[in-house]
């Protein structure tokens, strides 16, 4: 834009060079010409006073001082009138040169002490080099009028636009029907704008003031307030710039905004944004909040208390409760004694949560402990197979830094009448593209009867132990495990029924199903066991199977006890998981056989 | 619309087809990170699709994406395209290591970062724009 102005000022200033106008043509070419602005050479100016109406030409090549080249330039007036002195018109003008085409016409009116324009565009379009400011297809109006009291100018003007779209790095204003009315004073070299508004189109009116060195093109201060704008629009516009590449920069929004912020001696000083009914979606589906209010202030110097509230929401498909935390940022860092997230019918309580920026990557550390949540309500809202009993836990400290979350204490989860124990908990990159989780699981006296029945797996009484080592999942499927689960010690019933027993040996096996009903033993619903166990040494997709004990041909899955009593052996040692899985969705051949004694 | 869908179908197909340059390397190698990445960037075509078609942006010579002309992406688009390119640079660069990492020889990115190289440049569309010995070529 800078380069758009120099080169206006040229032109005028060659226009207003030329004084002698008489008869019917005036011609002036000039070589060269050095101003302090920039240089303009081969310079060929044209008023023709023949027609009706005169005309102007003007071409030249100008050289605004920051530009390395010279660029070709041509002004043409349709109508030329300078009638009075003072007075210039120039209407269905069109100004031509590298990147600019702008049809417009304008007023011009100058005194000594004083100047106004007035100028129409149409459908213009302009760009600087980089394309970081660019507009296209705009028509508008700009007005500016100066006064010069006391070598001091006081000046107002206003830029407003119906049709067209303008970019201006980082902002796009793509809904035309914005305007900017700004005034102010010029002591050169200082440009103090003293009120300025930007009405956006779906946003609201903005006001703000600015100091502005013109020398060094400095902007001294800058304080910009919004009243009531549209969350949706000043997100867009103005917020998703700024925090593009964080996890907030592809949102849907909604709700209303209050939004001020200030910018002194080239720092940012102070800014604040409160929300009112707005809702946040992330459009990849990792998180959302709805019926949000929130006080989020700011300021470099002072301490500030945030406050945040929320009705409803979810975070990796865990669903937030109506929540309200407060916390307080005391220029990059964020602490808080306490947050309570609810979830469900429980809650996760955070303790001394300290979080800092730095280097624009977030660090923080917490304590955590889980108020208890049902089970029934989590796997319902997960949408697993319904499961009963609850998740607690105590986790001593959490702390993020780096891209990776990692928790330093057990978190419990007091299901199927036992307990599952993750330690060792941590996740490369959570929200990104390819989250990585590694833990360590520990199973203690889980119930049998509670989980097969869950699992629809036919019945197995018993009580069951398991310990997942050294766990990792890729994008929460996983990839890495050496994994055992066996009867737990100590006095229980041991029994499994006809179907479980079917579908073990079906889960790798031939038709089995088929084999127990050849024999007698189709005559019982359930059989007494001494031992299930399984193994799995997971690397990628392939798992490496045993069981509670090994055989010439493979392993011992379910060892029988008393009369009658079933084996179910397992023979295949490396198994695809991916099949594996599909496998217990189908039951179908495999290498499983069941022998009967 | 079609045309470019197509395009992209083909470089997905010569993509994880069998690999003459790395004849070691399985570039069909498939683990749940790599399926991520996958499906991350296939979604993020559609966005790319207009810009590599108006020379916006052009495929570089060690298997990344650059941003090559500013001025022939829309205005709209202008903001995002920067963000744009990062991310699939991003998971680009987690593709490669991802699928060394998947043949088990995390040493052997460069040679699969380099082999990515010449085949998204190969199975480009004519019109895109691509680098080659540091200046910019129209396919």
């Amino acid at each position: 834009m800078f380069r758009q102005f120099s080169i206006a000022c040229v032109l005028w200033l060659s226009m207003f060079c030329q004084q002698a106008y008489a008869i019917s043509t005036i011609q002036v070419q000039v070589g060269e010409v050095d101003a302090p602005i920039g240089q303009l050479k081969n310079m060929q100016f044209q008023v023709d006073l023949k027609a009706i109406e005169p005309t102007l030409k003007l071409h030249a090549e100008v050289k605004p001082i920051r530009e390395p080249a010279f660029i070709p330039f041509d002004l043409k007036c349709a109508q030329f009138n300078t009638e009075k002195i003072g007075h210039i018109d120039c209407l269905n003008g069109s100004l031509v040169a590298k990147q600019v085409k702008m049809p417009f016409s304008i007023n011009f009116v100058s005194y000594p002490n004083d100047f106004s324009m007035n100028m129409a565009f149409n459908a213009a379009s302009f760009s600087d080099e980089s394309g970081l400011h660019a507009g296209e297809n705009l028509t508008g109006k700009i007005k500016l009028a100066a006064k010069n009291i006391n070598r001091s100018w006081q000046w107002n003007g206003s830029i407003s636009w119906d049709e067209g779209e303008l970019f201006w790095q980082p902002f796009y204003f793509g809904k035309a029907g914005n305007k900017f009315d700004v005034n102010g004073t010029f002591k050169a070299p200082l440009l103090d704008i003293e009120n300025a508004s930007l009405l956006v189109n779906e946003v609201g009116k903005m006001t703000g003031n600015a100091q502005i060195n013109t020398r060094t093109n400095a902007v001294k201060n800058i304080n910009v307030s919004a009243k009531d704008v549209d969350f949706a629009g000043l997100y867009s516009i103005f917020l998703k710039p700024m925090v593009e590449k964080s996890a907030f920069g592809n949102l849907a929004v909604s709700g209303k905004a209050d939004w001020q912020f200030e910018i002194k001696n080239l720092e940012p000083s102070s800014f604040e944004l409160n929300l009112r009914d707005a809702s946040i979606e992330d459009k990849n589906g990792k998180f959302a909040l709805s019926q949000i209010n929130a006080h989020l202030p700011w300021d470099y110097d002072n301490a500030k208390a945030v406050s945040i509230a929320y009705k409803s929401g979810h975070i990796l498909n865990m669903p937030l409760g109506d929540t309200k935390l407060s916390a307080e940022v005391n220029r990059y860092s964020f602490t808080a004694p306490q947050l309570t997230l609810p979830i469900l019918d429980g809650a996760l309580n955070f303790t001394d949560l300290s979080a800092a920026i730095i280097a624009d990557n977030w660090y923080w550390h917490l304590g955590m402990h889980l108020t208890p949540i049902s089970m029934n309500e989590f796997s319902k809202t997960l949408d697993w197979p319904s499961m009963q009993g609850k998740i607690s836990g105590q986790v001593p400290q959490v702390s993020y830094a780096g891209k990776q979350l990692m928790m330093d204490g057990a978190m419990t989860f007091n299901v199927f009448g036992g307990t599952i124990g993750m330690d060792n908990l941590k996740i490369d990159d959570p929200l990104g593209v390819v989250p990585r989780l590694y833990a360590d699981l520990l199973m203690r006296n889980l119930d049998l009867g509670d989980l097969t029945r869950t699992f629809s797996f036919g019945n197995i009484e018993g009580k069951l132990d398991g310990d997942v080592k050294n766990m990792v999942l890729e994008n929460w499927k996983p990839v890495y495990l050496d994994a055992s689960i066996q009867t737990s010690e100590g006095k229980h019933v041991k029994k499994i029924s006809q179907r479980a027993v079917e579908n073990i040996t079906a889960l790798g096996g031939e038709g089995t199903a088929a084999a127990l009903q050849r024999t007698f033993l189709r005559f019982f619903k359930e059989f007494n066991y001494d031992k299930i166990g399984l193994s799995c040494k997971l690397r990628q997709d392939v798992c490496e199977m045993g069981g509670v004990e090994s055989t010439k041909t493979g392993y011992v899955i379910v060892k029988g006890r008393g009369i009658p009593s079933v084996n179910v052996n397992g023979y295949t040692q490396n198994v695809s998981l991916s099949d594996l899985l599909g496998r217990m969705k189908r039951i179908t051949d495999g290498n499983t056989k069941m022998l009967v004694k | 619309m079609q045309k470019l869908m197509m395009g992209f179908l083909i470089i997905l197909a010569a993509l994880f087809s069998a690999n003459s340059v790395n004849a070691a390397a399985d570039l069909e190698v498939n683990t749940p990170a790599i399926a991520a990445l996958k499906n991350s960037m296939q979604a993020r075509h559609t966005q790319l699709a207009p810009h590599y078609g108006s020379g916006a942006i052009g495929l570089t010579s060690d298997g990344l994406i650059a941003v090559r002309d500013t001025t022939a992406v829309p205005l709209r688009d202008r903001q995002g395209i920067n963000a744009l390119v990062a991310a699939e640079n991003a998971d680009r660069n987690a593709l490669y290591k991802e699928i060394a990492a998947g043949n088990g020889h995390p040493e052997w990115r460069g040679d699969i970062q380099s082999t990515f190289a010449g085949r998204w440049i190969d199975k480009a569309q004519g019109g895109w724009w691509y680098q080659k010995e540091g200046s910019w070529v129209k396919k």
